[in-house]
């Protein structure tokens, strides 16, 4: 009943009533979404295929990692912003879709993979900086991301076709 | 044959109901599509940022560019592949939309400027072998991708 409510509340906020009225705002934020997730899969892309043992521009992950990273979080940055501001468009329609809740769990999933990685893998990073094949637990780590990311893609473009637009 | 007219007879064409009909060819085949476009731009992020002369300096551009052109001639052959299968499901979506041409302008063009201005730094040495204009044709590669994403997406509300 609360989460109702405060979906409900979203969705009479004028920042949600604006962006459904002006005819061009949704495309436009959604132009920005896609190019904020195509960065920050693209530089990910760069990062997890490292993990695996594909090099790119660097044989050291540890310099490519600190490379790219700033990028994909600027990237992220963005993709969240423009991301909320969808939902907020239509609160109540995307928490009720179930491809917009995978998504979040897949996001969420993400990061617990990114956060484990840090918390061991990297730590020793010295220790394996310029193997190619990198141990097995950093290729796990990089399946991982990359299985998950392509997911987030999936279900992104599935809520386009399942949302019950209340408009 | 005018384009309205061969518009309507790809519609009406057996392969198109099918594209059209079966409900997860559309939304897979613009997912892959999207995974195409995230691997020119990260590739082209990482490319022309170095061309730009803001990442990874210490690294010659030739070799740069030897590991990423590859996978941007890669996924513009995905990209073409699952456009082609959008155009044939929904012609009239597509080759009766301006901006649909106007994404194609700009993707051409940045092929053909990929040509001229990225292949011949596979054998270029070092910096001195970039041309005068490197650094505002980084960015003008960089604004061509984003104008793409742009129309792409326009494409669907116009």
């Amino acid at each position: 009943m609360t989460l109702e409510l405060t979906l409900q509340q979203i969705y009479d906020s004028p920042i949600s009533a604006a962006i459904r009225e002006n005819t061009n705002a949704f495309p436009i934020i959604e132009t920005f979404h896609v190019i904020a997730i195509t960065a920050v899969l693209g530089t990910i892309m760069i990062v997890d295929l490292r993990l695996l043992g594909f090099t790119s521009h660097r044989r050291g992950a540890n310099r490519l990692i600190a490379e790219l990273l700033p990028y994909t979080w600027v990237a992220f940055a963005l993709a969240v912003v423009s991301g909320g501001l969808l939902f907020v468009s239509n609160a109540p329609a995307y928490a009720a879709n179930v491809e917009f809740q995978l998504k979040l769990v897949a996001i969420a999933a993400a990061g617990i993979n990114m956060l484990i990685f840090h918390g061991t893998a990297y730590r020793r990073i010295a220790d394996w900086d310029t193997d190619t094949p990198p141990p097995t637990s950093v290729k796990v780590s990089g399946v991982i991301s990359l299985i998950l990311w392509v997911t987030v893609i999936f279900l992104g473009r599935w809520i386009g076709f399942t949302l019950d637009v209340l408009f | 044959m005018s384009v309205e007219s061969f518009g309507d007879w790809l519609y009406a064409t057996p392969i198109s109901t099918t594209f059209r009909e079966t409900v997860w060819i559309i939304p897979t085949v613009q997912s892959i599509h999207i995974l195409a476009i995230a691997v020119i731009v990260g590739s082209a992020l990482v490319s022309e940022l170095r061309l730009a002369g803001i990442l990874a300096t210490d690294q010659a551009p030739a070799g740069i560019v030897r590991r990423y052109l590859p996978r941007i001639w890669g996924a513009l052959v995905v990209l073409l592949i699952t456009g082609l299968v959008l155009v044939v499901a929904e012609p009239a979506r597509t080759i009766n939309n301006t901006v649909f041409w106007i994404k194609m302008g700009i993707v051409s063009s940045a092929f053909l400027l990929t040509l001229i201005v990225r292949k011949p730094l596979l054998v270029a040495a070092d910096d001195t072998d970039l041309a005068v204009n490197a650094k505002p044709v980084a960015w003008l590669f960089l604004l061509m991708w984003t104008a793409v994403i742009f129309c792409g997406r326009f494409i669907a509300y116009t």
